[in-house]
């Protein structure tokens, strides 16, 4: 986790990449990963519909990057956002979600049965990296309801609840995993269908640095699909 | 800054011709040239060899860290364009004109810019422009000035993108709202799957 977190701050301090740089480059990996492993045609619900949780935290703000991006692909998102932060940058990204008409929920589906009735895959972009402590609610409820869906969960990051090295057995189980820069530890207790690699804009010197031994992405990708 | 996330992957991998995959990145004082930086340093992260030429830098605080961010991945920055061409044509396989765009270019008559475009004129190898061939009149294009072999034109083709007669025509920066695109009957073509770039059909 110190490792995630020292990276990301040579990236903001060293190299002066903006928040917002990194953010929707990230945000752009996971809808593209998602649009690999679950195209539009998969899906058993009637409309390409997908359920976007965001979180209080920069994990929430990639959610609000990946919702707009699955709109630019031809998807349905629609975004819960309980706890937005006071910052321009989560306002900016919240509006243009909403100018381009994805909806944002005003409560949560109280069932899972809900859930699963009228989405096709639900993304978890609640917790991230940084992640330590207790589940505040409502995240906590929110993560108990998600734990009893039965269709795909795919988490950007860090499956939410989970201890960011140490995983969490009865936690939630995501079937996809977009690890941004870098696969964290908690990554070697994923076992899910797809494990897809995104984020890819750490220089060649950092990635020496932190001997990130990434595999190369194919071509001009910006996903690189590890399992 | 999604307009640059698009840019770079307009560049189609040929095969080059020189060893190194070196590529010229030639960046003019405004926008046009601050995307210009934000592809040199996707083409780092592609693995080319990116040179840039960033000779009259914005005090814009944005694109002072697109420079920082270049300098620190090791991008070399030229401190002067050689006015002799050969040596452009020996040193690179292509050259990324991102010296002017469409944002009215009275900069097109002032130093630096027109003793850059007057030697971009004479290179052989080919030239990608971003957005609007630097010179052209984002209208009404442009008689004796750049030739570029790639256009890659962001958001929607400016209207003198009919006068382009090079190889391949690119559209980038797939961002556009549905409501916009409406408002200003933009009809982009449709793009693949999740690509950010797409190409046209050859005119005519």
């Amino acid at each position: 986790q110190e490792e995630a977190q020292a990276i990301d701050q040579e990236l903001f301090t060293e190299y002066k990449f903006s928040v917002d740089q990194l953010m929707e480059l990230a945000g752009l990996s996971c809808a593209t990963a998602i649009a690999k492993a679950y195209p539009p045609s998969s899906f058993t619900t009637s409309r390409p519909a997908v359920l976007v949780v965001c979180g209080p935290g920069n994990n929430g703000g990639g959610g609000l990057v990946c919702a707009r991006h699955l709109k630019m692909f031809g998807y349905e998102p629609t975004v819960y956002y309980p706890k937005r932060p006071n910052k321009p940058l989560f306002e900016g990204l919240t509006t243009q979600c909403q100018k381009m008409d994805i909806p944002f929920l005003p409560e949560f589906p109280a069932e899972a049965a809900l859930i699963d009735e009228l989405y096709g895959l639900v993304v978890d972009a609640i917790f991230g990296f940084s992640f330590k402590g207790a589940v505040r609610e409502p995240f906590g409820s929110i993560l108990g309801t998600l734990e009893r869906t039965t269709v795909p969960i795919a988490s950007i990051d860090i499956p939410s609840g989970w201890d960011v090295e140490k995983g969490k057995a009865d936690g939630l189980q995501p079937d996809m995993l977009i690890s941004l820069t870098a696969p964290k530890k908690a990554a070697m207790h994923f076992t899910g269908r797809y494990h897809y690699l995104g984020g890819r804009f750490v220089p060649a010197a950092l990635q020496e640095k932190y001997a990130l031994n990434l595999p190369p992405y194919p071509e001009t990708d910006c996903v690189l699909q590890l399992t | 800054c999604d307009i640059p996330i698009s840019s770079r992957q307009a560049f189609p991998l040929p095969s080059l011709p020189r060893k190194q995959p070196t590529v010229l990145v030639v960046c003019g004082p405004a926008q046009n040239g601050a995307i210009g930086l934000v592809c040199a340093r996707h083409l780092r992260i592609f693995d080319y060899e990116p040179t840039i030429f960033y000779p009259k830098r914005s005090p814009d605080p944005l694109y002072r860290d697109f420079t920082t961010q270049c300098e620190k991945m090791d991008i070399p920055f030229l401190s002067y364009l050689p006015t002799e061409v050969q040596l452009i044509n020996d040193a690179y396989n292509a050259v990324v004109d991102a010296v002017l765009g469409a944002e009215g270019e009275a900069g097109e008559g002032r130093e630096p810019c027109a003793a850059i475009l007057a030697t971009l004129k004479h290179v052989r190898i080919p030239i990608v422009s971003l957005d609007v061939p630097s010179g052209w009149d984002a209208e009404a294009g442009g008689s004796g000035g750049l030739s570029p072999d790639v256009l890659v034109s962001l958001s929607a083709p400016k209207q003198c993108a009919r006068r382009f007669l090079g190889r391949q025509h690119f559209v980038a920066g797939r961002f556009l709202p549905y409501d916009v695109q409406k408002k200003f009957e933009l009809n982009p073509p449709e793009y693949p799957g999740t690509e950010c770039v797409v190409a046209l059909r050859a005119p005519r």
